[in-house]
């Protein structure tokens, strides 16, 4: 049972890294054939399921679903495009700025889906390629999305697995690295794309002209949403004061904005991307099934045995190799299987250097590959639909360097304040 | 019983081999909102209006929910519609389902409800094209026929 095991888990990481099969058939897949030829039972297959991340997520996915018709993240996008004035380097600095703290405070996906497309727009109005902007996009997505509990799914589900690491927990010990991160790499991709966007003086001229804020005057319940957005976030802060977990807090926030700002529940509640979180669910069932079956113990104890018990030398190998593994496969299935090798590896004495060490790879090596993390795959979707693509090897050229510099800047950090 | 070739069928077609400026002129002469795409009699797709704002507007535009602020840049929407202008139609067309000559009414309501679309082909049933039939027209059709038996 434990090869069964392993085989279809490695099976589903190949066929979602291939992208043959849509992710969540294949998620789903497993999770059945692992109940159906009993690596676990069905008791055991419905308590691997994390339903804080499925809560927590769902909640969001609303919460952010309601706030789009104001207009508000058009707005914010459009007026750092008035900022910089044409000055590439201040255009990419902005966007990034922009991006980032929208992942922070939303989750990364979220955010390329709302700012690229106002992005293609803004390029086309500059007369610019949006390639480089998307890519810039991408990249702080992913490091901004490090710096929260709740902005990359890798965070979130660390977050509502080990609940003795609260959201102020995660602002303090990965938002410092994740701005030092973001300022570097962002510095590197504008000096690297500044040529591709110079922009004419009158276009700038024409853009700074538009009135950004009209959608959002036109919109409804602008300021009862945002309201409830910003209350959500501050409770998130205070999570731990209020003796709320996060999917609490973001399930309450979804209640409150569907009560203020939501005209007919059901087109609200199509908001959530229910291909998702069953895509979750299905990864938390195979995930059980290999803790049931003791690979994860095996690999939990193998890893010790490599690192010799050394904390600095575990917290530099799940670094690192949640990164390789992330880039390979997909941030987010791969935190899955290494959440409990993480905790069997701690054993009883909580070190919380491990679970930034994990954070750090899984978010940061969501820049390498195309697929490896969600808001890759949608923001060059959202390019290639509007006539534009990038190559996975095109992507490869500069998701790389981004994610070696993040981890060597990650690596100094863990070994300076964190071990 | 009244089958679809009673209904005002519209003779709205273009060979796969016209471009894409010839097809639209056909659309907009033909007032239906899709023609059919036709290599010899068989259909390999439609062309609808949606398809056209897609293909003249750029691609982005369908992922943009917010666009009051902008104001129309000509010379750029004029590149565009040049670029796209001459292409073959074939290459901008989409398959969709066909109805048959033989369908009730009622059957072809249903499939316009979920197919998503304003306009589907009619074809007989050897696949030859029939024409095009349009929401309005079946809508039309029955309406008239409801009025003409209160007459009579």
């Amino acid at each position: 049972m434990e090869l069964a095991a392993i085989l279809i888990f490695v099976m589903a990481l190949a066929l979602i890294a291939l992208e043959w099969v849509h992710r969540t058939k294949v998620a789903l897949a497993g999770a059945s054939l692992m109940v159906v030829i009993g690596v676990l039972d069905e008791d055991g297959a419905i308590a691997a399921i994390d339903w804080s991340t499925l809560g927590l997520l769902a909640g969001m996915m609303v919460i952010v679903g309601l706030t789009e018709p104001t207009g508000v993240f058009t707005f914010l996008a459009l007026r750092v495009a008035q900022l910089s004035k044409g000055r590439p380097i201040a255009l990419v600095f902005l966007l990034a700025l922009v991006t980032g703290v929208l992942s922070a405070f939303l989750d990364n996906l979220t955010a390329i889906l709302l700012v690229v497309p106002i992005t293609l727009l803004i390029a086309d109005l500059l007369r610019i390629s949006p390639i480089p902007l998307v890519m810039v996009e991408i990249v702080a997505s992913n490091i901004g999305g490090t710096a929260t509990l709740i902005g990359d799914p890798p965070n979130i589900m660390i977050g509502t697995a080990r609940p003795e690491l609260s959201f102020i927990d995660f602002i303090v010990n990965l938002a410092p690295v994740a701005i030092v991160t973001l300022l570097v790499v962002t510095a590197g991709l504008a000096l690297a794309f500044r040529s591709r966007l110079r922009v004419a003086p009158e276009r700038a001229r024409e853009v700074a002209a538009l009135d950004a804020a009209r959608d959002m005057r036109e919109a409804r319940y602008v300021g009862r949403t945002l309201a409830v957005l910003v209350g959500t976030i501050a409770a998130f802060f205070l999570h731990t004061l209020l003796h709320l977990e996060p999917a609490v807090v973001a399930l309450t926030g979804a209640t409150v904005m569907l009560l203020v700002a939501a005209d007919d529940v059901e087109s609200a509640l199509e908001r959530i991307e229910w291909s998702t979180l069953f895509f979750f669910l299905g990864l938390f069932v195979m995930v059980g099934g290999l803790e049931e079956r003791g690979v994860i113990e095996d690999v939990a104890q193998r890893l010790a045995d490599v690192t010799g018990g050394s904390t600095t030398a575990e917290a530099l190998v799940i670094l690192w190799g949640a990164a390789a593994g992330s880039a390979a496969v997909d941030n987010i299935p791969f935190t899955a299987a290494m959440i409990p090798v993480v905790d069997s590896l701690q054993g009883d004495e909580f070190n919380d250097a491990l679970w930034w060490s994990l954070a750090l790879g899984a978010c940061f090596g969501g820049n390498a590959t195309l697929i490896a993390a969600a808001a890759n795959v949608a923001g060059t979707g959202i390019l290639e639909r509007s006539g534009q693509s990038i190559s996975f090897l095109r992507f490869l050229a500069i998701g790389a360097p981004v994610t070696l510099v993040s981890l060597f800047i990650a690596t100094g950090y863990l070994l300076l304040f964190q071990l | 019983m009244a089958d679809l070739r009673d209904l005002p069928l519209v003779q709205a077609s273009v060979a796969d081999s016209a471009t894409f400026g010839e097809a639209v002129s056909t659309l907009f002469a033909a007032q239906v909102p899709a023609l059919a795409i036709l290599a010899g009699e068989r259909i390999v797709g439609i062309l609808s209006e949606v398809d056209v704002l897609r293909a003249v507007f750029p691609g982005y535009l369908a992922e943009l929910r917010h666009t009051a602020f902008v104001e129309d840049d000509p010379a750029a929407l004029d590149e565009r519609a040049r670029a796209i202008r001459d292409r073959p139609v074939g290459e901008l067309s989409r398959t969709v389902e066909v109805l048959d000559g033989d369908d009730s009414e009622t059957h072809a309501a249903e499939r316009f409800l979920h197919a998503g679309e304003q306009a589907l082909p009619v074809v007989d049933e050897n696949g030859r094209f029939l024409g095009m039939l349009s929401i309005s027209a079946l809508c039309h059709a029955r309406l008239d026929r409801a009025a003409d038996e209160e007459l009579s």
